[in-house]
């Protein structure tokens, strides 16, 4: 029996080549996306879970609001770790994470710089699960001055000789050179820090300062089995209480509830180990975080494909019904029950899932670089690596077998033998209303993605083409000049001296990309008290013409004037927000400095807005000072400056200037641009998903064409026997499906409305959905549509009525 | 075997009621060779649906081998006819994605015979209709007669008491249309099967042991 039913499901895809490759094809699609994305998502649920105690491992960060200012940051104090455990009998295990940035580590005779470089307090490989593959965990970094490698490193220096023992020193003189004491496998990927080098913490004596003041260690800590870690959260304001109340009184002369009265916050959280990756939004963290709504979005991208695909698969097979009528018909006079029959198309189901499921494998193979390339992610397709693939993937089939053909298996099977043998099928007029409702529900989706992504791309050029109030093109920004040392001055003249240069600006505060931030509290006037925060830049003369910036008032810095050092211009929103909505020229601002002194600062001159943070911020007010950075140079190039000879002779000249790195440098519009990666990003895999969802709705679509075509061809016949022109057949044909189309337009839009809206509020400047957006997403949509209808129903307008009324 | 009690069957149309069948009362008993006879539209394919139990009824009763018919649920009704009763049809239908032996096969799938048992039955008839040589070949393939002769070797492979026959020889031509007639009058006479075939022919009509005359529904004394 089973046999039999495998024999007529191949016989019947192969009599219906061109159906079943659509089929096939639009199942393998769905099932593809599916699963890339689920790998995706997966992938990111995933993160820090390969710790064998990541259940109970909890990292813990300070958040504060102090005089305006929020803080969230995901280190803390020195001494906090040590604390924790000493005072919670809950804690079981506390250890740090001291990020050493990127020294430069001379091993043998040879120098090489690290960025993947961390100290770590000694029980640290107990309370991370990183096996050793050399060395002992528990010992291993107890002594001062050892290092514990991954095997990426260890292959990378010592290749076949044992690295155990050796000696890493660093190109700082002061620290003392380390002992590799063990190598560990590499770091997973799925880990939210990626470090290379373990280095003992016992040696930094940093780490045992008691400052409750500055906050640079990453902390985990262990709690016992089933502990809630809401209790011991409940419990952390103490910690602010005993330990950081009287070193601030110290440092401030404020008692910690003066402190708090003036409106300041200062308080510890828990965060799950596996929230770490998806639910983090500190300025600085181990790695760049994920983002949970993307897993979201994808998750419902990818769920939707799948029942995209899926509801193609019922149409086209209710379509293809007519034609397995009559098998029914006969079937069922031989004696079959609905039952049997049933069992037998979910079978046919099941075995073309199978089918589209190897396809889908392919494709997978095929797309997945690029995938990764678009997304930054690191999937693979492994079936070794995960035994339990297989069995999933097998189950897939199942469910999507199931789920696309218990539909058409049901419908198949209730066909009454006499009606279809008569061939008198009026096939499904009653289950036209559900399939027209499906077709509605794959457009309402497709429509969706569209508007979204035209959304998306209409504020990513609104970003690209605002006037941002400074000029972004053709600048070229060379970082970290500070590593030529006394030759800086001379590179900085060679520079200027270039005829494909404009002019040059030492600032490391850069209106886009990272950039050196400095928040400034000041006073408007000299005897009040009203503070306000703003932002200082430091410049020199040559920034404001260097980017275009425009000047409104008063004047630029100017080295002639050697008071200029007490000088500053502001933004408009500054002036505003100090009040001088016109004339702040000659006004003084004032501040309480470091040490106590107040400094007096007079306003010569007030710059037009410009965008120095990202379009997701609003324009806060800035204050520019006179104080030359030697650390960046900023340099405007000519319109027709060539590029690549300039930075050939530049690279020269750096390492002639006695730099040990290799010259590093961007241009200012690739750094605003890099600055909407995230969304850029987002775009490309939106207008790729909505691709996909449209062509497999139109595989759909172009399905049921047939099938409506088919169905009506005696009714076409007579029609056209009585005189109706191809163009009106046509045209009749057509119309029904322009209205499915029509109706999930109008559920889409305000959905795609709603959601876009949500979306845009991330950004301070954003362009405001008009309706041309939907209007474009509605033609575009019903123009394919209507090409993949018109096909069928041309071609069933020009066939012979003669032939299609020789029936019986 | 069969009997039918003043049974009628009508389609509403436009509140009229157009009777398909009209009092038809009709005794069958086993080893009769009975043709139906009667214009278009008379209610020949109409009556042997309703005996093959395709097909339902408004009005009267049904005894099929002494089994109200008319008081069965679906499933036993399904159940009687898959066991008893064997389908010819005018346009044969048989199934394009199989081949003549796993057409021949099918009605055994759907009463649970094993395979052995199924080889056996299936070449068997094979045989007796000598198309030994086909039985790999596909309908498309075969001509009318020739897929005829398949059709009605189906019916006949499990046994039936009765089959129905609806215009046999309909698409075929004389010569294959009297092969059928003189198989089907081998069989009702050696095989003791009931045969009830429809027919416009009045030569293939005289195969039958009795004739009955359909008009409107009505059948004709």
């Amino acid at each position: 029996m089973f046999r039999n039913y495998l024999k007529i499901a191949f016989r019947s895809l192969w009599r219906n080549k061109g159906f079943s490759l659509i089929n096939i094809l639009g199942l393998a699609i769905g099932i593809a996306v599916c699963l890339i994305i689920l790998m995706f998502v997966n992938n990111e649920l995933s993160y820090d879970r390969y710790n064998t105690k990541a259940d109970r491992i909890y990292r813990i960060y300070f958040q504060g609001d102090v005089q305006g200012e929020k803080l969230k940051e995901s280190t803390v104090m020195p001494p906090v770790a040590q604390t924790m455990k000493a005072d919670f009998p809950e804690v079981e295990e506390a250890t740090r994470i001291r990020d050493y940035g990127f020294p430069k580590l001379i091993i043998g005779d040879k120098s090489f710089r690290e960025d993947a470089f961390a100290f770590v307090d000694s029980n640290f490989f107990n309370v991370f699960t990183l096996p050793f593959l050399q060395g002992d965990a528990r010992t291993a970094l107890i002594e001062p001055n050892t290092v514990v490698i991954t095997e990426a490193v260890a292959g990378k220096y010592f290749g076949n000789r044992n690295p155990m023992g050796q000696i890493i020193s660093f190109n700082d003189k002061n620290k003392a050179p380390c002992k590799i004491t063990g190598v560990i496998e590499n770091v997973p990927v799925n880990s939210h820090f990626h470090f290379d080098f373990f280095a003992s913490m016992a040696g930094l004596p940093e780490s045992k300062v008691p400052t409750w003041m500055s906050s640079n260690f990453y902390t985990y800590l262990v709690l016992r089995k089933d502990f809630d870690y809401m209790k011991l959260e409940a419990k952390l304001p103490n910690l602010v209480e005993k330990y950081i109340g009287p070193q601030l009184f110290k440092a401030m002369g404020m008692t910690l509830a003066e402190f708090k009265g003036k409106g300041n916050v200062l308080s510890f959280h828990l965060q799950p180990l596996t929230d770490v990756h998806l639910h983090s939004d500190f300025a600085n963290d181990l790695s760049q975080p994920g983002d949970i709504r993307y897993v979201y979005i994808f998750s419902a991208i990818a769920l939707f494909m799948l029942l995209i695909a899926c509801i193609n698969f019922m149409n086209l097979s209710t379509a293809a019904a007519s034609k397995r009528a009559r098998e029914v018909g006969i079937r069922k006079v031989l004696g079959s029950r609905k039952p049997e029959l049933i069992r037998q198309f979910l079978l046919e189901t099941i075995v073309i899932t199978a089918i589209a499921l190897l396809i889908a494998i392919l494709f997978i193979k095929l797309a997945l670089p690029v995938f990764n390339n678009l997304a930054s992610q690191n999937l693979e397709l492994n079936f070794a690596a995960y035994p339990l693939l297989i069995p999933l993937l097998l189950l897939l089939v199942l469910v999507v077998g199931v789920l696309a053909g218990s539909y058409p298996a049901f419908y198949l099977s209730s066909f009454k033998p006499v009606m279809v043998l008569k061939s008198k099928i009026t096939g499904g007029r009653k289950s036209i209303g559900l399939r027209s409702g499906l077709v509605v529900f794959q457009f309402f989706i497709s429509i969706l993605l569209i508007v979204c992504t035209l959304v998306v791309y209409n504020q990513l050029f609104y970003i690209q083409h605002k006037k941002l109030g400074y000029d972004k093109d053709k600048v070229l920004v060379l970082q970290n000049t500070w590593m030529l040392n006394k030759n800086q001055d001379s590179f900085r003249q060679f520079v200027i001296n270039d005829p494909r240069v404009v002019s040059v600006s030492c600032s490391g505060y850069l209106p886009a990309g990272s950039s050196n931030n400095n928040n400034f509290f000041v006073s408007p006037g000299e005897n009040t008290s009203q503070v306000i925060k703003t932002l200082r830049y430091d410049v020199d003369e040559n920034y404001i013409s260097t980017l275009g910036i425009q000047l409104l008032e008063g004047r630029n810095f100017s080295k002639q004037f050697s008071t200029d050092s007490g000088s500053v211009i502001l933004n408009e929103a500054a002036a505003v927000a100090f009040g001088w909505r016109k004339g702040a020229v000659g006004k003084t601002i004032s501040r309480i400095n470091n040490e106590g002194r107040k400094e007096v600062y007079s306003v010569i001159g007030v710059v037009r807005d410009f965008h120095f943070r990202s379009l997701h911020e609003r324009i806060s007010p800035l204050v520019m000072a006179f104080s030359p950075d030697q650390g960046t140079l900023i340099v405007k190039l000519r319109a027709n400056a060539d590029i690549p000879a300039l930075t050939e002779i530049l690279k020269k000249r750096w390492s002639e200037a006695g730099a040990e790195d290799p010259l590093s440098y961007s241009f200012l519009d690739e750094r605003y641009n890099n600055t909407y990666k995230t969304e850029q990003k987002m775009g490309l895999i939106l207008g790729i998903f909505a691709g996909l969802t449209i062509f497999v709705a139109c595989l759909g679509l172009f399905g049921l064409a047939k099938f409506t075509a088919a169905q009506r061809t005696k009714e076409i016949g007579i029609r056209k026997v009585l005189g109706a022109s191809v163009a009106q057949v046509t045209g009749m044909l057509s119309k029904e499906f322009l209205v499915l189309v029509l109706v999930a337009c109008v559920i889409a839009f305000p959905v795609a409305w709603w959601a876009m809206n949500n979306w845009l509020q991330d950004f301070a400047y954003r362009i405001s959905i008009s309706w041309w957006i939907f209007a474009l997403a509605g033609v575009t949509i019903i123009l394919i549509a209507l090409f993949t209808v018109s096909f069928q129903a041309i071609k069933a307008a020009i066939a012979n009525p003669v032939k299609s009324l020789r029936t019986e | 075997m069969i009997d039918l009690k003043h049974i009628n069957k009508w389609v509403n149309s436009g509140g009229n009621r157009v009777f398909l069948l009209r009092d038809i009362n009709l005794n069958v008993n086993e080893g009769e060779f009975i043709s139906i006879m009667g214009p278009s539209g008379s209610g020949k394919s109409t009556l042997l649906n309703v005996i093959g139990m395709l097909d339902e009824f408004g009005e009267g009763e049904y005894n099929f081998l002494g089994q109200p018919v008319h008081q069965l649920k679906e499933k036993q009704r399904s159940q009687l006819y898959k066991s008893h009763i064997g389908f010819v049809f005018q346009a044969y239908h048989l199934i394009d994605e199989l081949t003549v032996y796993e057409n021949i096969e099918t009605p055994l799938l759907y009463q649970n015979i094993n395979t052995s048992n199924r080889r056996a039955i299936v070449a068997d008839i094979l045989d007796r209709f000598n198309i030994v040589g086909k039985k790999d070949l596909f309908p498309p393939q075969l001509s009318g007669g020739q897929q005829q002769l398949v059709g009605v070797a189906r019916a006949l492979v499990a046994k039936p008491k009765l089959i129905l026959a609806d215009e046999p020889t309909g698409n075929l031509n004389s010569k294959q249309g009297e092969e059928i007639m003189e198989l089907f009058k081998q069989l009702n006479s050696e095989d003791r099967v009931t045969i009830i075939q429809a027919t416009h022919s009045e030569r293939n009509a005289a195969y039958g042991s009795k004739i009955i005359n359909l008009l409107d529904g009505r059948i004709e004394k």
